[in-house]
């Protein structure tokens, strides 16, 4: 059986294109690092050491790490946020179970009854997402709680737990049939992934202006990390790309009224969500840009809200780019290695001609 | 109410006791007994390899449980499609063999008396029902939902198909939880719990010749994926991990050559979930009539659920107690 397995993996990883492989090469660490809103440190270690070696880096105030590049106006800047959903402990009760506040929304029944790790300054605690107790058969759970396999709050402390340690669960990046993968957190590791490799294949002598590529932190909490970088930008930048997720309905259980973006058909201008509309004379600029690079490219509607909404109030235009993900902040989120690949192209697409 | 037997918070000692085992155990946590074709492809030819290797080592009853209840957590035994798991054990059980209900039995000693112990290995579980025109699976539970939720275990998680060609990852599909806003779903909608009829496991296949092409078709076993999980004092988390920890401690006692009293016959039974309990009734009109009937059982803590707890150290004294009582003492 196992080696049926690994002539199976060999078989799909056959098919693999170089610059597939290559976007897999960057997600999958990116993936398989653990960064709740505000404690996003381990990620953005890892997308420094994934970056070019010419990219000067610098960390804000807030925690948002830059890249500049080029020179001169008008000033673009892409953001894709380093930060993922999850909990913080708010308490420790007496018999050692932790307390949570969620960071983000999310189904809290997709985590009820699974594997936790509590992120402490000492490492890891492995622990379990509390089952609830009664015979309640509502989707919902109550409030969940972690046991981290103590009977007392001292020896829960003795383990370095405290009130603010954040808390998710165990995770894998896993390669699907064909070009798909699955993980958590792929929102927005794949933004963040299409950031390094649009600076890795970037032409920095074609650049006309001044390009930053920020990776943003406490984006499921409210865009905290991006309202820092657009104040401190204040009026200067023109333009926004905010690289995030495109929630597709390319589902079986979901509604096709819109979100329509088919997984493995390109990256997509994300064009009307719930915090920004794209001018669409800008839409159709990104789309001539896609066309002349030859980039695969949709157009689409979505919901949620971006990081470059909150740089609108200092007049800079928000023009959205995502790809399609499904069954977005769940365990099991998918995508399409090609619309990685695409995103990526489009922005370094996006900085070298527009 | 915790677990009996893990009052004593020491969570490293276990991996001061053995730390060889700690590195083989934190591979083999990390990864299903029959690894997914991913990204990790190298890792699991080194857990593979590993665990290979590792029974050529000497073993204290203590970490050989250990070892096996691991092992066989991360496995998977739909009832009635236990094929797999048998084969596992009987390259583990010393001198077994598979009888016709597809049981697993060893037979040790001679003489009377003729006693039986026995662990089920199986597991209330799914297999492929239908495959979609667009390359989405559907299922049909087998066995009945011990619980009303048992079904949820499937909704927004990683699975594993066990095709012809070999074990394919998927997930079950979960909607997005941005497009539930302001629609029904969202909150403050009403709520009924995910079953079985709302599973729809993607494999990332887009049509259901590719499906197909993976070595999918109807009836193939699907699971959530195993993934055991150690915490707190030598506590083990996983589906059915009672069962699998009971079947480890039974394995391991017969691992030890117990000097046994009379005849004990050691079976691994499958298909105790479905319908008439086939596997051990078969099992006694084989190769009974038995002077003593023992079927072991560890407690667990949240049952039934794709964390159920045991603890290994019960695991431990569960795998002595039965040395003790093969050896008549």
């Amino acid at each position: 059986m196992i080696g049926a397995a690994l002539l199976l993996a060999a078989a799909v990883w056959a098919q693999d294109t170089s610059r597939v492989a290559e976007a897999q090469s960057v997600l999958a660490p990116l993936v398989e690092t653990y960064g709740v809103s505000g404690a996003e440190g381990p990620v953005r270690e890892t997308v420094k050491r994934m970056l070019p070696a010419w990219a000067q880096t610098e960390t804000d105030t807030a925690g948002n790490l830059w890249v500049r590049v080029g020179k001169g106006d008008p000033l673009v800047v892409f953001v894709a946020h380093l930060d993922e959903i999850g909990f913080t402990v708010t308490g420790i009760r007496d018999d050692g179970s932790l307390e949570l506040r969620t960071r983000g929304g999310f189904f809290g029944s997709l985590w009820e009854a699974q594997p936790a790790l509590v992120h402490t300054e000492r490492g890891d605690v492995a622990g379990v997402f509390m089952p609830r107790d009664s015979g309640v058969t509502r989707h919902t759970p109550p409030p969940l709680r972690v046991d981290v396999g103590t009977t007392s709050r001292a020896a829960t402390m003795a383990l370095g737990v405290s009130p603010g340690s954040t808390i998710t669960m165990p995770k894998r990046y896993v390669r699907l049939a064909g070009t798909r993968a699955t993980g958590r957190s792929f929102d927005d590791r794949v933004g963040s992934t299409a950031q390094i490799l649009a600076l890795r294949h970037l032409d920095r002598a074609a650049l006309k202006h001044q390009v930053i590529f920020i990776w943003s932190t406490r984006e499921e909490i409210g865009l905290e990390g991006a309202q820092a970088a657009a104040a401190a930008l204040g009026t200067t930048a023109r333009r926004v790309h905010a690289i995030d997720t495109f929630v597709s309905a390319d589902s079986p259980l979901e509604l096709a009224n819109f979100a329509v973006a088919p997984l493995g058909q390109g990256a997509v201008a994300r064009s009307l969500d719930n915090s920004s509309i794209t001018p669409p004379a800008y839409v159709d600029s990104l789309v001539q840009v896609a066309r002349a690079r030859r980039v695969s490219l949709q157009v689409g509607t979505t919901n949620g809200g971006n990081d470059g909404s909150v740089f609108t109030p200092f007049g800079v235009v928000d023009v959205a780019i995502g790809w399609p993900l499904r069954y977005s902040h769940s365990p099991a989120e998918v995508v399409d290695l090609r619309d990685v690949v695409s995103l990526a192209d489009i922005i370094q697409a996006v900085a070298e001609t527009w | 109410m915790k677990l009996e037997g893990a009052l004593n918070p020491h969570p490293r000692g276990w991996a001061r006791r053995d730390a060889t085992l700690q590195r083989v155990l934190a591979r083999v946590l990390q990864h299903s007994a029959v690894p997914s074709p991913r990204f990790g492809v190298g890792t699991a030819t080194a857990v593979t390899l590993l665990l290979s290797v590792y029974p050529a080592v000497r073993l204290s009853t203590q970490t050989s449980v250990d070892r096996l209840a691991v092992r066989l957590a991360g496995m998977t035994a739909v009832t009635g499609l236990e094929q797999a798991m048998a084969d596992t054990l009987l390259t583990l059980v010393p001198g077994s063999a598979r009888d016709r209900a597809g049981n697993v039995t060893v037979s040790l000693g001679k003489g009377t008396p003729k006693r039986l112990v026995a662990c089920a290995l199986d597991e209330v579980g799914y297999v492929v029902g239908n495959i979609t025109p667009d390359g989405y699976l559907t299922l049909r539970r087998v066995g009945a939902p011990p619980t009303a939720l048992f079904d949820q275990q499937l909704e927004g998680q990683r699975v594993m198909v066990f095709g012809a060609r070999g074990a394919v990852p998927g997930v079950g599909a979960v909607k997005s939880t941005h497009l539930t806003r302001g629609r029904a779903g969202g909150p403050g909608t009403p709520d009924p719990a995910f079953t079985v009829d709302n599973a729809y496991v993607d494999v990332g296949a887009t049509s259901a010749t590719e499906a197909r092409a993976l070595g999918i078709d109807v009836l193939d076993p699907v699971a959530a994926a195993k993934r055991p999980h150690v915490y707190g004092d030598r506590l083990l988390a996983a589906p059915v991990v009672g069962r699998r920890a009971t079947c480890a401690a039974l394995a391991a006692a017969v691992q030890a050559k117990p000097n046994v009293k009379g005849t004990v016959v050691a079976a691994f039974t499958v298909r105790s979930l479905y319908a008439t309990k086939a596997g051990f009734q078969s099992l006694v009109k084989l190769q009974g009539p038995f002077a003593e009937v023992k079927e072991p059982s560890l407690t667990a803590r949240y049952a039934d659920t794709p964390v159920e707890t045991v603890a290994l150290k019960d695991a431990d004294a569960l795998a002595q107690r039965l040395i003790a009582w093969m050896e008549g003492r």
